[in-house]
């Protein structure tokens, strides 16, 4: 999980597991969606970065206790995968918990953000990087690391199973979290899960449909729910503050549409990239958005992809940033189709089979309240993107105003997209 | 054979035998009134006077009696009696549930496999629930079992217990006489007991004593030792406190044999005030009637059927021998024979001296007559040590399944909490309403050595189901039933 390299890093590391407080009832089982299957085999990796009061003067013991609490409202990510007799995984409500992790960094976290600055991938040592597998029933869904600084401060990391649900739902178990601490009460309703049924197998699936442009079948990768890349892929994450913003989105429209800022961010980094990959540019893109009106939990971001007919180089960034706004198609069905057709077996992957650009402008991350004190950054990152990359445009911290980039990309292509991004845009 | 009999037949023949006196009496004093109906007053009163009495007789005989009586209430043992008691809750940050406990195993002992799968069919079997409890250090993977965590625990369990026995008695730190404290594994210094003196700021001439290394059954050694030093001492009271402290005795290697513990032992505790004041005498909840115990140590097989050693990695665990249930049955087999004549009616000893005598002389291959334990009790205790051991000894006493109720639940609810197993399982009962006024209780419990002590309690006045205590929150959905088998 951590490297020799980091080791004087990070050290003390300690493992324990955190589930709900009261008993579950028996024999409770959740059975994911198509659309939750399709994102099985990636992970949302959040930091939440908090100064010293947030969690000053605590003990492990009280860290956990509100997460007992907690996590009697959420028996789902308490769960463990198994699979029914037709292959097709579902959790079983059993109770054993979210793994609990506790570290300290021999740094403060000044140092630590400087340091991440410069190397971005020193990030994935604040949060857990277990997998789900090699067995499933044995594998956490969710696991959290606490991660205390030499100044006080502490970064709450969460591994989220993507199969659980988008960034909604796992902003939503934090924010949920910092209720219970604030001492109140979840406004959810407790047990969410129901009794298994007879798994409906529907009749003769259209089994000459091709798979849908949005995702890329994979493996098989049995019970090894991981991405197998071709190259290895890094992650680099930059600010774009309000009066940038304004000026990009100023600069890129025309014929008086507006553009939101991620249409903006998105249309941009499109090109730069199309630039860097030359004859292998991305002609089609797929667009993930989260449902404003479906605040339940599970997979339930809107998935399209959007294809361009012209080359990508030449094009205006105006008009990409309008073939998105209008012209994208909505593949949700298309892709419940594709999982159907072997009831779950097959193995996806949705983020990276095209370039993807993930809105997630409107995720609630700063909303999770420690005592009092929100995170003074949130670091956001998915793991298992494929080999086309991914692009996620995340809200910045409250008081800049702007937004947050974060970018999955092939190891090579990093430093040109930056150089990129610093001369022609005069970002970073 | 007499357990053939009709149930009437047997109720003709235990009716007359058990108030043999008062069947006696009736007719003789029936005898002695018609007589003296007979005669008449005149002659009544003839018979008065002739009796002559003198005073100096009159002096010598009352003299006599009241040195008679005092002889006797001098020498009659001083009632002890139980004024209430306490056993810890834990937190739900203890909580463990079978899934956590199979995976933090699996992770643990990832190059033994065969131990891994040993621990789950031990645990799908044991009559175990999923709200048990292992302490803060035993969470972690691997678990981290430190001097100060295991004096932690100590501190919670045993303050914990002390802090709600004494709202429920009102009784003060410095009117506390005598402390016994029993915990067999964790054995610090200064003692736990020590430890006890020191929160509470008791008595610096306070009688205090720490029993360790006594095992399972060491809950009603403690008991026996309180009693004794209650005879000696006039006008005091006891506070008895048993537990078994789980940290430092969590078995890190992977010997199947033991590996059991593990998947047994829990965290739990209790905190017991025992009193001869007069003052507790309307107040107490029972009055201790009993102790017996039994030890079986001189036997070769039975001193090591519970043994703790280190296996061949230098990991030091307790290792239980394959013939514990035989073991338990004889030592069960020893102490009925002693307590039996105590507490059985006659009509019950009279059977068995009966088949006893019947199988000497007449047919060896008569069954040996089980008297029947219920006609003496209406509750039973017993240690919840494990499944089997409550299955062995509901077959051997031919109980019914709610005599073990108490037990099977408490199994179910905290494990086996070693020697303060049978105060939860006394406070289920008194949950469940189920204790009146006069009702009888046995303990019964082993443990290493091997022993088995009873302890025979008599409730001593009406008790109100209780508003806190362990069961509080949960009360309600038991009894629950426990399948042969748990899938996990």
């Amino acid at each position: 999980m951590v490297s020799s390299m980091a080791e004087g890093l990070i050290y003390d590391i300690k493992l324990s597991s955190v589930g709900p407080g009261t008993v579950t009832e028996p024999d409770m089982v959740h059975e994911p969606s198509d659309m939750d299957l399709a994102m099985k085999l990636h992970y949302l990796k959040v930091i939440y970065y908090f100064g010293k009061q947030a969690f000053e003067g605590l003990t492990t013991l009280k860290i956990k206790e509100p997460l007992f609490m907690v996590l009697n409202y959420f028996p789902v990510i308490c769960g463990r995968f198994r699979r029914a007799e037709s292959g097709r995984p579902y959790i079983k409500c059993n109770d054993c918990g979210v793994r609990f992790i506790e570290a300290k960094c021999e740094k403060t976290m000044d140092e630590w953000l400087e340091m991440t600055k410069e190397n971005a991938s020193l990030e994935k040592y604040l949060t857990p990087n277990q997998i789900i597998g090699p067995e499933l029933g044995f594998s956490p869904t969710v696991l959290l690391q606490y991660t205390k600084f030499k100044c006080g401060g502490m970064s709450v990391g969460l591994s989220w199973a993507h199969v659980l649900g988008d960034a909604f739902s796992a902003a939503e178990f934090l924010n949920q979290l910092g209720k219970v601490v604030a001492g109140e009460k979840p406004n959810r309703p407790i047990n969410l899960a129901h009794l298994k049924t007879k798994s409906t197998n529907s009749g003769s699936p259209l089994t000459n449909m091709e798979d849908p442009l949005s995702v890329k079948r994979v493996g098989p990768v049995g019970d090894n729910w991981m991405t197998v890349n071709n190259c290895k892929m890094e992650a680099f994450s930059f600010s774009v503050n309000a009066t940038q913003l304004s000026h990009l989105q100023s600069k890129i429209s025309s014929n008086g549409t507006d553009f939101s800022p991620f249409e903006a961010l998105s249309a941009v980094i499109w090109q730069c990239i199309a630039k860097i990959r030359r004859e292998s540019e991305p002609k089609v893109v797929t667009i993930c958005k989260g449902m404003e009106q479906n605040k339940a939990d599970g997979n339930n971001q809107l998935i399209s992809v959007v294809k361009a007919a012209y080359p990508i180089v030449e094009a205006n960034p105006g008009d990409l940033a309008v073939l998105m706004k209008n012209a994208a198609l909505d593949q949700r069905e298309k892709i419940e189709n594709a999982i159907e057709k072997d009831n779950g077996v097959s193995d996806f992957i949705v983020y990276g089979a095209n370039l993807t650009f993930t809105n997630l402008e409107e995720a609630k991350l700063y909303e999770f309240d420690y005592r009092g004190e929100k995170p003074s950054y949130v670091s956001y990152r998915v793991d298992g993107v494929g080999d086309e990359g991914a692009v996620l445009v995340l809200p910045g911290p409250p008081k800049n105003g702007g937004r947050t980039v974060m970018a999955i990309l092939p190891e090579n292509e990093v430093t040109e997209l930056k150089s990129e991004l610093k001369t022609e845009w005069f970002m970073i | 054979m007499p357990e053939m009999l009709p149930k009437y037949v047997k109720l003709g023949y235990q009716y007359p035998v058990d108030h043999i006196l008062t069947f006696l009496f009736i007719p003789i004093m029936a005898a002695v009134s018609i007589q003296i109906l007979k005669l008449g007053p005149e002659e009544i009163l003839t018979i008065w006077n002739s009796l002559h009495f003198d005073f100096v007789q009159i002096l010598c005989s009352s003299f006599l009696v009241t040195l008679i009586a005092t002889v006797y209430f001098m020498s009659k043992p001083r009632s002890i009696y139980l004024v209430d008691y306490a056993c810890y809750k834990p937190p739900i940050t203890s909580r463990v549930p079978f899934s956590t406990f199979m995976e933090h195993s699996r992770l643990i002992l990832k190059d033994n496999p065969k131990s891994v799968e040993f621990q789950m069919r031990i645990l799908e079997r044991s009559g175990l629930g999923e709200e048990t409890s292992l302490p803060p250090a035993i969470h972690y993977i691997p678990p981290n079992p430190t001097m100060e965590a295991a004096r932690g625990e100590a501190e919670a369990v045993i303050f914990s217990a002390i802090d709600s026995l004494m709202q429920k008695t009102s009784i003060k730190p410095k009117d506390i006489d005598i402390l016994i404290v029993n915990c067999s594994l964790f054995s610090p210094t200064p003692s736990l007991s020590a430890m006890v003196v020191n929160k509470y700021k008791l008595r610096s001439n306070i009688k205090s004593f720490n029993l360790s290394g006594m095992g399972c059954s060491a809950g009603l050694i403690s008991i026996d030792l309180a009693r004794d030093l209650l005879q000696v001492h006039p006008n005091s009271n006891a506070l008895v406190v048993s537990t078994e402290i789980i940290t430092p005795n969590y078995y890190q290697g992977s010997e199947r044999a033991m590996l059991l513990p593990n998947c047994l032992f829990r965290m739990g505790g209790a905190a017991i005030l025992l009193s001869n004041k007069r003052g507790d005498r309307n107040r107490a909840k029972y009055k201790l009637v009993h102790v017996v115990r039994t030890h079986k140590g001189a036997d070769d097989k039975a001193y090591k059927c519970v043994y703790e050693q280190e296996d061949p990695q230098g990991k030091v665990g307790i290792n239980l021998s394959k013939d514990l249930m035989i073991i338990a049955g004889e030592a069960l087999k020893s102490n009925i024979t002693t307590i039996g004549p105590l507490v059985l009616p006659a009509s019950e000893q009279l059977l068995f001296l009966f088949t006893l005598i019947g199988r000497k002389i007449f047919n060896p291959k008569w069954k040996p007559y089980i008297p029947d334990f219920k006609q003496a009790f209406e509750h039973f205790c017993i240690h919840a040590g494990g499944r089997a051991v409550i299955d062995e000894l509901q077959k051997n006493l031919q109980l019914s399944a709610e005599h073990v109720e108490a037990s099977r639940m408490t199994l179910h609810r905290f494990g086996n909490t070693s020697s303060s197993s049978l105060w939860y399982e006394l406070s289920y009962i008194e949950a469940k309403g189920r204790m009146k006024n006069g009702d009888r209780i046995w303990q019964i419990a082993f443990g290493s050595g091997f022993k088995c002590n009873s302890a025979v309690w008599k409730c001593n006045r009406r008790i109100k189901t209780p508003n806190n205590g362990p069961w509080q929150d949960c009360i309600d959905r038991y009894p629950v039933h426990i399948p042969e088998i748990v899938k996990l």
